[in-house]
């Protein structure tokens, strides 16, 4: 019969020794798959699709009066097709060029509600003012509101947009 | 630095005494590498649980998504498909290594006094595990999930006075719904594994509290008679359980892992088709540890003998292996000097094997 720990230390070490071993074995070749499965949204590609906006002329804008517009993004996640429901803040200036910005401040994401007497979006978590040329004009947000990016059809009036923002390297938000 | 962290441990809650005293338990000499199954069985536990909360990640248990969310773990995630693979056949080995270690606990006389309670927590634990692999068949969602949740619910029905009662509960409604699906996925990563956390240390504890008995030939130089209880708490030779007996589990560990592991790569987890309530030629199967009470359900046809299959010969075989230490109170441990028990346990086991063989083979309608 083999020696038992206590009879001899080195056939102790022997056994700590292959213990210590298995148990790093058996460790390394459950985290590599888990690590698989945790790591995997890094690799995953996001879906970008095109979505129609609608007609600008059915919009009936006027400089200075920020239209919300809902749009429904048809996008593949995972194992199904989901609809992302978003608003697209649509922006005739003066000069009368059209804007399509997300609603979403660029602070930390909330959602702005534009308030006419101010000409200007506030943002209700922590105070973000954007003017209505999307610059900052308070609060603790890093940049310009984001804006989508967008295409108009052969009519020159139907607009489609994307679910991405431009100058958004980082790609955060939508 | 290493002695220092101790100490500072040592101070206040005494660490290295109670590490001692935990690995320091006494495990009989000569049979260790049959008292391994034991420990492989948690370490089985162990990989389920582990792989079942990353599969979590993924896995909606809802009738129509959860058969493609398994789908797309398989075929999309990262190494999702040894995850899953992993999570299948750990349970299958476990299933399989509980019956072994059930065997070797039975021929080997453990479960008689003072060990009952080891025996009766074992049961719980078997039960357990055994509804953990049924309800996980289920949630895969596809055909086979689909038949099984309403056979065995149909089953269900027939316990009885609260058989009715039973169905409705376990479907979450008279019909098999996606409610159904959320009850038995609650059961499955809530419920039972709540309930094997909570059993294994008891059954652990007993074990410490008895002492180790192990088989008869670790009792070969005592002078006691066999029908002495103070005999088989007195092995011949042990070891500490630490390192000895655990570089042992983890040797068996280790193999039984890398079967696993194999399996799950090269073999994986079938997932099959979506569930089509209005399929016509699809013929449902049980997974192989259930053939034998399968076949069990084919030999008692019409209103009256139903119960039979349903309800008695399984519940009555289950009491009697339940209550084992209580009907088998002879004090003789040695296989081979109580041959009643052992011919039995083997006619047994054959008989387990013999129906899970026949137990594939679907089978014509009978006419009654
Ligand atoms: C999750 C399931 C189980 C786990 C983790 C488990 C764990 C263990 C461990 C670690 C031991 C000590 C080492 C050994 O003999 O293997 C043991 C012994 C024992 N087990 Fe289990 N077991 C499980 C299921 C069962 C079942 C289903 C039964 C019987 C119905 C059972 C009955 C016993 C008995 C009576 C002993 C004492 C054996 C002796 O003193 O020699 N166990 N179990
Ligand atoms: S999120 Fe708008 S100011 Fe912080």
């Amino acid at each position: 019969m083999a020696k038992s720990s206590e009879e001899s230390p080195s056939r102790r070490t022997f056994m700590m020794v292959v213990i210590g071993l298995i148990s790093t074995v058996i460790g390394i070749a459950l985290a590599v798959p888990i690590l698989g499965v945790v790591l995997n949204p890094l690799f995953r590609k996001r879906d970008i699709v095109w979505t129609k906006l609608g007609k600008i002329s059915d919009l009936n804008l006027k400089p200075l009066d920020p239209k919300f517009v809902p749009v429904y993004f048809r996008v593949k996640e995972g194992w199904s097709v989901n609809t992302l429901p978003r608003q697209v803040v649509v922006v005739k200036q003066v000069n009368g060029d059209l804007l399509f910005f997300s609603n979403q401040c660029t602070h930390l994401g909330c959602p702005l509600h534009w308030i006419p007497a101010r000409q200007k979006f506030l943002c209700p978590c922590h105070g973000g003012m954007f003017n209505i040329t999307g610059q900052v004009v308070g609060g603790p947000p890093p940049r310009p509101l984001y804006q989508w990016v967008h295409k108009f059809g052969k009519d020159k009036d139907t607009v489609y947009i994307q679910n991405k923002f431009k100058d958004n390297p980082k790609d955060r938000g939508i | 630095m290493f002695k220092q962290i101790q100490n500072w441990f040592d101070e206040r809650i005494g660490l290295t005494k109670v590490i001692e005293e935990f690995n320091g338990e006494r495990i009989p000499r000569r049979g260790g590498w049959a008292y391994t199954l034991g420990s492989v069985l948690a370490f089985l536990f162990t990989v389920q649980v582990v792989t079942g909360i990353f599969l979590l990640f993924y896995y909606v248990p809802y009738f129509p998504i959860a058969r493609n969310a398994t789908y797309f773990i398989k075929h999309h995630v990262i190494f999702g498909n040894i995850l899953l693979g992993i999570h299948l056949w750990g349970a299958f080995t476990m299933i399989f290594i509980i019956l072994i270690h059930m065997a070797r606990v039975y021929f080997s006389g453990a479960y008689k006094k003072p060990r009952e309670m080891q025996w009766i927590v074992g049961m719980v634990l078997f039960s357990v595990v055994v509804v953990l692999g049924l309800t996980g068949y289920m949630l895969v969602g596809n055909e086979n999930s689909w038949w099984t949740i309403n056979v065995l619910d149909n089953v269900a029905s027939h316990t009885p006075f609260i058989g009715g009662f039973l169905r409705i509960i376990v479907k979450g409604g008279t019909e098999t719904s996606v409610l159904t699906m959320q009850h038995i996925f609650a059961v499955h990563v809530w419920l039972l594994p709540i309930v094997v956390i909570m059993f294994i240390p008891i059954h652990l504890f007993l074990i410490r509290k008895t002492g180790h008995q192990g088989m008869a030939l670790e009792y070969k130089n005592s002078k006691l008679s066999d029908d002495d209880e103070k005999k088989w708490q007195h092995p011949d030779g042990t070891v500490p359980f630490f390192p000895d007996q655990f570089y042992k589990d983890m040797i068996v560990a280790l193999g039984v892992f890398a079967v696993v592991y194999i399996l799950a790569v090269y073999v994986g987890a079938p997932i099959g088709p979506m569930y089509r309530p209005l399929a016509l030629n699809f013929a449902p199967e049980a997974d192989w540890y259930f053939l034998a009470n399968e076949e069990l359900l084919k030999y008692f046809p019409g209103h009256g003998l139903i119960i039979f299959s349903t309800f008695l010969v399984p519940s009555i075989g289950f009491a009697i292996l339940f209550a084992l230490p209580f009907i088998d109170r002879t004090k003789e441990r040695s296989p081979f000097k109580r041959p009643a028990a052992t011919v039995l346990g083997i006619l047994f086991l054959l008989l387990l094997v013999y129906l899970t063989l026949i137990g594939g083979e679907p089978k014509a309608p009978a006419t009654v």
